[in-house]
């Protein structure tokens, strides 16, 4: 099918899509002019505007076939209300109750009917992958059904237009997910990929002319071995202050700092942890959970704690990975934002760190400790990897949060990337479960356009 | 197309610039390439009319409003929405502004999500502490379909971990702070409500204006109403007056769902329409408030009540599966030979004219009928599933 959901300036038309064109596109919208026009004309352009929106990748005669006059809603009940009266206060008198002083006993909102126009397209598989934020618009949405990243209820699907039943649940693959909502590439990084593509081939020819000649180097490495042992006493101090300070530049990070200096930093903090963590007896440490890595660092640091603070002590956080993520959230966060407030905290504390520093390397203080973790955290959860297909480390795509938000009927889970389509979209009093860009003066000609059948 | 030229002006003030900064880190690449062009376009000229612009108006004008007013939405502010709706906001002072995603609708509101805390809460609840699905919606404040969707998501998230599968962690991360949460309250405080709970779907019967007169005398209440509806007859008097309540019909249907009555005959027969008491999700919460309102100063014999009602209702709805699932099990023999890949589900063919129709060639009939022809061969079939199986 060919795509014809360009953003075009010229025709401004609001798509189901990220792009900073939709939102400008969204932004300076107007409904269009009824005056002198008449009412066919005004359901026409009504209909072209939120066609172009609501499944614009579906066929005009396929929309129509899906299209019922019929629209769900439902009405919130109060249990407490419902308990005081039995009905027959409401149709008291002459069947509308008793006057109150002119005001009626149940005040509700007017439900928006029309808004509900499109909610049959809403069950199509593609749309609900994009309702559920795991695409930059439907049309990605779509190929990743396609090209089948997509299963339905653990069983592959290859039609976007699967139309989801209450209770499915539908998952795409994570890596995906990541490149739809991540920034792009540089050309710097893509060229970091093919170097680090290049250098592994290259590698792996190696390691199999190495492995023949591997007996004859052992000794060598014994005695590097040795030499290691004696050194290390003297500069475990010195890792210490010098992994502290890359913990601190790669944490506190500010906007304006280069992207390329940053992935340096950041490579170099990795390469240290990695060399300091080579040292321990156990040859799995590098594999293992971030607590034990965290615990043997500090063992072969022989880093302490400082005594005067002592409000909390080395206690493990729970095992579960987003409530050690929470923390670093904000520093995250204030690294690409304009916000710095948990960064102020930070620096902070590594002022009060350098100073102590001087006196003695190996005390650190309670937010060193966190920092350093922090740091970890980062490193395992969201690492800097050029062979992905998005830029690393990952960070939402720009102006992603303009359009962020997830409808009632969907319940979501993101570290998944897995959503269950709950039930069907339903108007209540005052709000329609439909998302769509457009107000009363569009919805209804698009509904009253359809009412009518033309075919 | 042949290479576009730049006008004469414009590559005589770029080149030395560009020959003298190539130190410069940017576009390193591209230096030698662009000044040899430049320089052969210099050397000859075909013709004496400027390069279009390479910029329409339309553009510029949306990277202009890009760059002042829409840079606000390029990154996020954690924990606080960033609509569009937050230009035009900043004359009026509204709280509700900042939830509504789209400027020209003001029906459509973001809204919150359940967060990672209350997520796992909901979880425990359901899981470890063996609560029922029901319980935990009233406790929390959450639909029962999104306490089953989440349990089943919190599962699947424990599997991939443990199997070690890649996951969407800054993904996730970033997600929650773009969008509104409601968070898992401290030990002590009430739980905020995640949803409305109790919400009574519309009726399509409910949709027609029926005149029916009632003398003002008599009260005429909600199980009257759905029998209009339904165009049932009026109930007979000794009937009417065993309902003190339309609640009381709630308790009546969960032990008896047999005990609906039904108008029409053949394909037109529907049961009649209930009350909202008897609709809802939750009916055992206007039973609650109905013994409050009895009983308001005995806050302990009301709960201890609504434990045994719910204790009952538990017990009943888990003896109707258990009665269904034998009922399925008893009606499909399943087959499942040694090393073999498959069941095989055996059900006997019911042949009636409902199943097979009048003639025994009916298109939903089983098995292959002379003169009709296979699923797949028939025109227009499509083939897209319209479910999958969990």
């Amino acid at each position: 099918m060919r795509n014809r959901a360009s953003n075009t300036l010229s025709k401004g038309k609001i798509r189901q899509s990220w792009s900073k064109y939709n939102l400008y596109n969204m932004q300076r919208f107007r409904s269009p002019p009824t005056t002198n026009r008449t009412f066919f004309q005004q359901k026409w352009s009504a209909k072209a505007a939120s066609r172009a929106y609501h499944g614009e990748q579906v066929r005009e005669g396929q929309w129509k076939r899906m299209f019922n006059h019929r629209i769900r809603s439902v009405i919130p009940m109060n249990a407490s209300d419902l308990a005081a009266d039995d009905g027959s206060l409401v149709s008291s008198g002459r069947g509308s109750g008793l006057d109150k002083g002119g005001k009626p006993a149940y005040q509700t909102r007017p439900t928006p009917y029309t808004h509900m126009t499109f909610a049959p397209l809403e069950r199509r598989l593609d749309v609900a992958i994009f309702r559920a934020l795991f695409a930059s618009s439907a049309r990605q949405a779509r190929q990743f059904v396609i090209h089948g990243a997509v299963t339905v209820n653990g069983q592959k699907m290859k039609h976007p237009s699967y139309l989801l039943n209450p209770g499915d649940l539908f998952q795409v693959d994570p890596d995906r997910v990541l490149y739809a909502t991540g920034h792009t590439k540089t050309p710097y990084e893509r060229r970091q990929g093919r170097l680090a593509q290049r250098k592994a081939k290259a590698q792996s020819s190696e390691g199999a002319e190495e492995a023949e000649a591997a007996p004859e180097t052992e000794e060598s490495k014994e005695t590097a071995k040795e030499e290691t042992k004696e050194t290390e006493k003297e500069d475990t101090k010195e890792t210490l202050k010098a992994l502290l300070a890359q913990a601190k530049s790669v944490m506190s990070a500010g906007k304006n700092t280069l992207a390329p200096q940053r992935k340096q930093e950041l490579r170099g903090f990795q390469q240290a942890v990695r060399r300091v963590l080579s040292r321990s007896e156990s040859s799995t440490v590098l594999a293992d959970s971030l607590e034990a890595q965290f615990s043997q660092l500090t063992l072969l640091l022989k880093a302490k704690r400082s005594e005067k603070p002592e409000k909390k002590d080395v206690k493990p956080r729970p095992e579960d990975a987003f409530a050690t993520d929470r923390g670093d959230a904000e520093v995250a966060s204030a690294k690409k934002d304009t916000e710095a407030t948990a960064s102020d905290k930070l620096s902070e504390a590594f002022a009060q760190a350098t100073l102590g520093n001087e006196v003695d390397a190996s005390e650190l203080s309670d937010e060193e400790f966190d920092t350093l973790k922090r740091a970890l955290t980062q490193m395992r959860d969201n690492p800097l990897d050029n062979s992905k297909t998005y830029s690393t480390p990952w960070q939402p795509r720009q102006y992603m949060s303009a359009f962020a938000f997830i409808p009632r009927y969907l319940e979501v889970n993101q570290n998944i990337c897995a959503a269950v389509y709950l039930r069907h979209p339903v108007a209540r009093p005052g709000s329609a479960e439909v998302p769509t860009p457009f107000g009363e003066s569009i919805a209804t000609p698009a509904y009253g356009w359809y009412l009518r059948r033309r075919w | 197309m042949p290479p576009r030229m730049q006008s004469r002006s414009v590559s005589n003030t770029l080149l030395p610039y560009l020959t003298s900064t190539s130190s410069s880190s940017s576009s390193l690449s591209s230096i030698p390439s662009l000044s040899s062009a430049s320089s052969q376009c210099l050397s000859r000229q075909f013709s004496a009319t400027a390069a279009p612009q390479a910029q329409t108006k339309l553009r510029r004008q949306m990277f202009e409003w890009l760059n002042n007013e829409g840079s606000v939405f390029k990154h996020h502010v954690p924990g606080e929405t960033n609509y569009l709706t937050r230009l035009k906001q900043r004359g009026g002072n509204e709280g509700s502004e900042t939830s509504r995603p789209f400027p020209n609708n003001q029906h459509f509101i973001s809204e919150p999500i359940l967060s990672e805390e209350l997520r796992n809460e909901v979880y425990s609840r359901v899981v470890e502490q063996k609560k029922s699905v029901r319980v935990v919606s009233v406790e929390l404040g959450i639909d029962m379909k999104r306490i089953a969707a989440v349990v089943r998501l919190v599962e699947l998230e424990k599997r991939q971990r443990a199997q070690g599968k890649p996951l969407a962690l800054p993904y996730a991360r970033a997600v929650h702070e773009m969008v509104p949460t409601t968070p898992l309250a401290e030990k002590g405080e009430r739980q905020t409500y995640h949803e409305p709970i109790n919400d009574l779907p519309a009726h399509p019967l409910t949709g027609s204006q029926i005149f029916y007169p009632v003398p003002e005398s008599r009260s005429f209440n909600r199980v009257e109403a759905g029998r209009v509806f339904s165009g049932a007859p009026a109930m007979e008097h000794s009937e009417a007056t065993e309902i003190s309540h339309p609640s009381d019909l709630a308790e009546k249907i969960m032990e008896d769902p047999n005990s609906i009555g039904w108008v029409g005959k053949g394909a037109n027969a529907r049961q009649i329409l209930q009350p909202a008491d008897v609709r809802i999700p939750h009916p055992h919460l206007v039973a609650q408030e109905r013994d409050r309102l009895a009983h308001p100063n005995e806050r302990l014999a009301v709960a201890d009540l609504q434990a045994k009602r719910l204790e009952r209702q538990d017990a009943l709805e888990k003896e109707r599966r258990e009665r269904l699932q034998a009922r399925r099990e008893k009606k499909t023999n399943i087959v499942s030979p040694e090393d073999s890949r498959f069941d095989y589900r055996i059900k006997d063919t019911i042949y009636t004219t409902e199943t097979t129709g009048v003639d025994g060639r009916g298109s939903k009939a089983t098995g292959r009928r002379y003169g009709v022809p296979h699923r797949d061969r028939t025109r227009g079939e499509v083939k897209i599933p319209t479910r999958v199986e969990a």
